[in-house]
């Protein structure tokens, strides 16, 4: 006979306010199979949970409901509570009558009608509950990195140096990412690079840090505790370990004027190159789109040149194949295409240039040594237009959401400006001015009192060319009036976007992104650097726009959870697995196609003498999830999900 | 020499020599419109093949019968294009393997009846790309655009009305060739998901879900159509089915025998305007 007890909690207002929590129990009271039904202001709290456990062991009861808020917030608690008092914790189970139900509803008798509803829809699921005992699996105590920016770096960083191996996947020739090609960085305008550099190297040379750059993630399988990663390294054509970085070879390559990423086409480079002079490692790759040889059949004096016979035009690209307990994204950003933006000439006016670019102009490293200089004449411009939100905030442009870092770093741009061009002028088109974060204030005003950046609030309408001037049409919108400024360069401060394959990226590692293509975390504000996808964890502008200190506290972050990971020799994992109905199963392999975690496998099945007279499906435990995809693929409704089977879901629905 | 002198002949040639050892094709019916299945396994009686344009019943279910593959020997069947296409289907859910399947390939157009060229069911695959780029007529293309026309409550109406025909002989299932389970989710009791009596909901019940469960997987064989007793024009819903499979993903059933079930596999460039 079944003896259930039913626990109805106020959530203090959240459920009280809008449902008759005593009409609630005293219908539940009544209701078959039900021997305790009883309500309390907050049965999460220490003395609630007391009297449920109290209640288990008086009445002897052979399951539980809690009606309260979401299973995901306390069905772990209520579970935890019930165990310690004896009973298994899978024979209890969550109604929600706080989303579900309280929060959504504004008529008190109707959503007390719809609460009684839900639980007893419970009751008769938890009647045919089964006990279930955990499932342990092993950690595998290595972690992967991908991407190694700034963000990446640091997570990397942080678990080595706690004692865990990590590998660090990065799918450029070198490690840095945005971070690399800035000049002086807000709010302090310390060298980017001189800040940057010597992390790279630690990272590079950490014994417990195995780096692998211009390298990309083919596949992810399995789960938390239990990865395994495919790792394509793409062909350098250059062996590293035979390599000295002495870069003869970069200096003979007669294919010298291919534009340079890294210096955002405003510099040149070679075919066989690094991409800057500091990279990590410091081996050059050949770019085979734009090598002679890999074009014409001839040249290969890069070969001829190297005096460690590191150049093999033969290499090809090779596979590592990866064990990992947890995964950290640190994929990082991209700044968004200006072109958007016809009305501001971007691509049109040498001399239109975005946020990025002038950080190459403004870096000592950069094509220009760090003279400010136009790109169109090499003229030093004397008067600078920077436009902000050249892209955030407009949803003609399709981004409604503030990249958060162009105020700062358009602030930077107009004090660098000063401090190099010490006649020139700068004026500031803005919307508003959001420079929340320690000195960051302090710094946007410092642009505007010591360096005399004259801000405009308002937005450009146009930009166009008129005797070898910039013409820039706005409108100053405290003062009404509309203004127009000759320049001699503008520079838009771009949108920060998502990385161009982040989409696609996200599925491959079975993470959830929002509609820009930014990685969603479990929970904005709990749960902010974990992924919804156990053992994945997220760091850097990969999850939202976002500055160098933030990043890298995100990181930091995220090298605390993994590490927390580490800390167990095994994990206990919910016993909600799927097996299948080898009588009913037709065998038409669909499950095995649809199962996420591979985790279904053919299976034969034989007479004595050996001949195959059925084909089935087999799910092995140990590889299932519990995602019930299967379950609901199986058209001969041959598999049943522990925790979520055929007969407990339909009493719940029919309970309604 | 007409086409059925040509198939019987070869079908003549294939059981003699032991190429094959059963072909399935059309025989005399009741009555002189209607055609039967024959199951033919000896070279005498090859006379009794019939092919004309009243041979409309896609014959590819047979195949699937319980231990007439097993034994690995061949089986030569008589099929127009859907029936071609269902052989891919079959093949591609593992439920036969197409190398043992020879195929007796025809087409029907008004009162004329092609042979199709080729006997193995690759060599067929022109045919059905062309039939994914135009759609052959079904004779129905008049109610089908009545109830396109219709607004949700219109046609939520008109299928009620029509389901609640239904007598629940399954007769539609067992004509497809597409309903191979050995046990149907209608004929589960534990717990018994689809009611089996003939109201309104049971009816809703197993017309929807046997819509759902043939969604990138009908051939759109009119098999249901014509066995369903009270006339429910079944292979309507499937064909809306089809259509939306095809607009989403891309996906025409039956293209190859290594065409992946588009309800278990996922592309990455999959469309997922449904998801919120
Ligand atoms: C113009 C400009 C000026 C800025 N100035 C400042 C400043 O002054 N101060 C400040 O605090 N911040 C500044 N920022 C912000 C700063 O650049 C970012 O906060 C920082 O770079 C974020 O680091 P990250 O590691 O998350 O991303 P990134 O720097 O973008 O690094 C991501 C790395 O991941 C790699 N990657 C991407 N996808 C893959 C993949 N699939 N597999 C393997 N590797 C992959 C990339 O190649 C890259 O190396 C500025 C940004 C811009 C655009
Ligand atoms: S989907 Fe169902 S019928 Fe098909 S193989 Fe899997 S368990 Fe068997
Ligand atoms: S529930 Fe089914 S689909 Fe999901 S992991 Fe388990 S076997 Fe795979
Ligand atoms: S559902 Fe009807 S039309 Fe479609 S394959 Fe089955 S029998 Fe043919
Ligand atoms: S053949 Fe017609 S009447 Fe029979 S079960 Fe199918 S839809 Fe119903």
């Amino acid at each position: 006979m079944a003896k259930i007890g039913v626990f109805i909690c106020h959530c203090g207002e959240n459920v009280g306010a809008k449902v008759d929590c005593t009409k609630l129990a005293a219908a539940l009271g009544d209701h078959p199979g039900v021997a305790v039904s009883v309500e309390y202001k907050y049965f999460c709290s220490d003395p609630g949970q007391e009297s449920v456990k109290k209640a288990i062991r008086d009445n002897n009861l052979t399951g539980v409901v809690v009606a309260a808020c979401s299973p995901r917030m306390h069905e772990a608690t209520f579970r935890k509570a019930c165990a310690e008092a004896g009973l298994n914790p899978y024979l209890c189970e969550i109604a929600n009558i706080r989303e579900q139900c309280s929060w959504v509803h504004t008529d008190k008798d109707l959503a007390t009608e719809k609460a009684m509803d839900i639980t007893r829809s419970m009751v008769e699921k938890v009647k045919r509950n089964n006990k279930l005992q955990p499932i342990e699996v092993p950690v595998t105590r290595r972690a992967l990195v991908i991407g190694g920016g700034i963000a990446g770096i640091q997570a990397a960083l942080d678990i080595a140096n706690a004692g865990q191996d990590v590998v660090l996947v990065e799918r450029e020739p070198s490690l840095g990412g945005h971070m690399a090609q800035l000049s002086e960085t807000f709010p302090t305008l310390d060298c980017s690079q001189c800040i940057m550099t010597p992390r790279m190297v630690e990272a590079a040379q950490h014994p417990k840090i195995r780096l692998l750059t211009y390298s990309e993630i083919e596949s992810v399988d399995g789960y938390i505790g239990n990865f395994t990663v495919r790792v394509r390294m793409k062909s350098r054509y250059v062996d590293i370990d035979k390599c000295t970085g002495c870069g003869d070879c970069i200096t003979k390559c007669p294919a010298k004027k291919i534009s340079s990423e890294f210096d955002c086409s405003l510099g040149k480079r070679t075919a066989i190159y690094t991409p800057f002079a500091q990279s990590v490692p410091n081996i050059p790759v050949i770019d085979k789109a734009n090598c002679i040889y890999f074009k014409n059949g001839k040249c290969k004096i890069c070969a001829k040149t190297c005096q460690c016979d590191a150049i093999n035009f033969d290499m090809p690209d090779t596979f590592v194949d990866l064990e990992v307990g947890a995964i950290v994204v640190a994929t990082g950003f991209q700044v968004q295409n200006n072109s958007l933006y016809g009305e501001y000439g971007y691509g049109k006016y040498p001399d239109v240039i975005n946020g990025l670019q002038f950080e190459r102009l403004a870096s000592a490293s950069g094509p220009t040594a760090g003279k400010i200089m136009r790109p169109s004449d090499g003229a030093e411009p004397q008067t600078v237009v920077f436009i902000q939100c050249a892209g955030s905030r407009d949803p003609s442009k399709g981004v409604r959401y503030c990249s958060k870092i162009c105020c700062m770093y358009t602030a930077k741009h107009a004090m660098l400006y000063a401090h190099k061009v010490h006649d020139g002028k700068t004026h500031i088109f803005y919307m508003d001015i959001r420079a929340a974060g320690k000195g960051y204030d302090e710094f946007s005003r410092r642009a505007i009192e010591e360096d005399e950046a004259a801000y405009i609030r308002g937005r450009v309408s146009k930009v166009w060319q008129e005797n070898g001037k910039l013409m820039v049409r706005g409108v100053d919108t405290l003062l009404g009036k509309p203004v127009e400024i000759a320049a001699d360069m503008v520079v838009l401060a771009t949108a920060i976007v998502a990385q161009p394959d982040a989409k696609e990226f996200a599925k491959t590692i079975g993470i959830g992104y929002d509609e820009y293509g930014f990685y969603n975390e479990a929970h904005l504000k709990l749960r902010p650097v974990e992924s919804s996808t156990a053992g994945v964890f997220l760091a850097g502008a990969c999850q939202s726009p976002k500055d160098i200190p933030d990043s890298v506290a995100q990181a930091s972050a995220t090298a605390s959870k993994v590490l927390a990971l580490f800390s167990k020799d095994k994990l206990e994992r919910e016993p909600v697995v799927a097996t299948n109905n080898e009588v009913t199963c037709a065998g038409c392999w669909g499950c095995v196609l649809a199962c996420p975690y591979n985790a279904i496998e053919k299976k034969d099945i034989v007479d004595r003498s050996g001949r195959v007279i059925k084909r089935v499906a087999s799910i092995n435990p140990g590889l299932c999830q519990g995602c019930g995809t299967c379950v609901t693929f199986c058209r001969s409704n041959s598999i049943d999900l522990a925790g979520f089977t055929e007969k407990q879901i339909f009493a719940e629905v029919m309970g309604l | 020499m007409s086409i059925e002198e040509q198939y019987r002949k070869r079908a003549m040639e294939l059981l003699s020599g032991g190429a094959v050892k059963m072909v399935i094709g059309y025989g005399r019916g009741s009555n002189a419109e209607r055609r039967r299945p024959v199951f033919i396994s000896s070279p005498e009686e090859v006379n009794r093949l019939v092919l004309d344009e009243a041979c409309i019943a896609n014959l590819s279910g047979y195949l699937v019968n319980e231990g007439l593959l097993s034994d690995e020997k061949r089986v030569a069947v008589f099929l127009r294009p859907e029936g071609i296409r269902a052989i891919n289907i079959l093949a591609a859910e593992s439920q036969l393997d197409a190398e043992q399947i020879v195929i007796f390939g025809f087409d029907v157009s008004g009162n004329e009846v092609k042979a199709l060229k080729g006997i193995h069911v690759e060599e067929f695959e022109d045919v059905i790309g062309a039939i994914k780029e135009h759609a052959p007529e079904m004779g129905n293309e008049e109610l089908l655009e009545k109830i396109e026309q219709m607004n949700p409550q219109e046609r939520f109406a008109f299928w009620k009305e029509e389901f609640a025909k239904c007598i629940k002989c399954y007769a539609c299932r067992q004509a497809c060739p597409m309903c191979y389970c050995r046990r149907c989710i209608v004929d589960s009791n534990q717990p018994q998901w689809v009611n089996t009596s003939s109201h309104s909901l049971g009816n809703f019940e197993w017309n929807i879900v046997r819509a759902f469960h043939l969604s990138g997987r009908c051939v759109e064989c009119g098999n249901c159509d014509r066995a369903c007793p009270v006339n429910i024009p079944l292979r309507l819903i499937n064909h809306r089915m089809a259509q939306e499979v095809l607009k989403s993903f891309d996906h025409f059933a039956g293209m190859s025998k290594t065409q992946e079930p588009v309800l278990a596999s996922f592309k990455k460039d999959d469309s997922e305007t449904f998801i919120l």
